[in-house]
């Protein structure tokens, strides 16, 4: 399934959940936020929410900041 | 002394706040955070890549104990783009606490205004506790109290430009006329001005470059740390008057002249 992650293209292989999405990308779980089309997910709607195709995904982690 | 500073429902002992932005390593971060003994540091969001995955700190800050993490908007254009950081921000920190940064130029990185008004009315309506970067601008200060901002966050100086207390006079009206908390962010240089900042009543500062960009961050941060509270016990104790003419700490009895001198006329 085509996404876009990050502003980039990416091809998901797996069962098209975001759990699934993390997975594959190898982020952690536990340090991502994530949006879809500009939507806050909660993590815990990761494993239970099904992305569709042409979805702009966004992960974000914490990093320096003043 | 039991001097603690309320920030909405959130309480600290210490008065400097640290930001974790510019250090050379995230290693160097983590030991000026320890030196600083402060009990808040800001952090970023930024597009997970896998191949930056030492930049994560979420790991290296959740060792700490006793620091909460506050996370900023930095990087929102708007107040759509900021509500958004912030939603983000708070999936990963577990905590309602935000400091709400709108800076749009980045030739002078100082806060859009009205957006960054515009985005705390919706913040505090979503329960957040706002703490908004802002102009030293006394009028804006007054309506983000008024909207429910648990503090107000004036800048020193531009960020990063080590220009110190520039916007002192906008700063101590600010002060006089604030119910939350005063901190001074950004523009801060050396723990001299963070003690003055405290003196004029400044609950209290933040503080990334000047410590980040130190040649011994650690050594600044707890330069910082007694700075910082010299000038909060300063503030404290209370500062003598100021006076127009001279005042002796001294006796000024003439008793080294000769008898028949007469004493001087002052």
């Amino acid at each position: 399934m085509k996404l876009t992650v990050n502003g980039e293209p990416h091809e998901h292989q797996g069962n098209g959940s975001i759990d699934a999405l993390l997975e594959e990308l190898g982020a952690h779980k536990e340090h991502t936020a994530l949006m879809v089309n500009g939507n806050v997910i909660s993590s815990k709607e990761w494993k239970t929410t099904i992305l569709n195709k042409n979805d702009a995904v966004e992960m974000l982690v914490f990093v320096g900041g003043g | 002394m039991n001097d603690i500073l309320k920030v909405g429902n959130q309480k600290f002992k210490s008065r400097l706040f640290l930001g974790t932005g510019k250090f050379s390593s995230t290693k160097a971060m983590i030991a000026a955070v320890k030196a600083s003994g402060t009990e808040l540091v800001t952090v970023a969001l930024r597009r997970f890549n896998r191949a930056q995955a030492e930049d994560d700190l979420y790991g290296p800050l959740a060792e700490l104990s006793n620091v909460q993490i506050m996370p900023n908007t930095s990087g929102a254009m708007n107040a759509k783009e900021a509500i958004r950081a912030a939603l983000l921000g708070r999936e990963l920190s577990k905590s309602p606490i935000v400091k709400l940064e709108i800076h749009p130029n980045p030739h002078h990185l100082l806060p859009d205004p009205i957006e960054t008004f515009e985005a705390a009315i919706e913040l505090v309506k979503q329960d957040f506790i706002v703490l908004p970067y802002i102009p030293a601008d006394p009028v804006l200060a007054k309506r983000l109290e008024d909207i429910g901002c648990a503090a107000v966050m004036p800048l020193g100086a531009a960020i990063g430009t080590g220009k110190g207390l520039a916007m002192a006079e906008m700063i101590k009206i600010i002060i006089r006329d604030a119910n939350i908390p005063v901190v001074v962010d950004a523009g801060l240089r050396a723990p001299s001005e963070a003690a003055h900042a405290l003196e004029m009543g400044s609950d209290a500062v933040l503080v990334n470059s000047a410590i980040a960009a130190a040649e011994n961050p650690t050594a600044m941060a707890a330069a910082f740390k007694t700075g910082t509270e010299a000038g909060r016990a300063a503030h404290l104790a209370g500062l003598m008057p100021t006076s127009e003419i001279a005042v002796a700490s001294s006796p000024l009895t003439h008793f080294l002249a000769p008898a028949d001198e007469k004493e001087p006329i002052i």
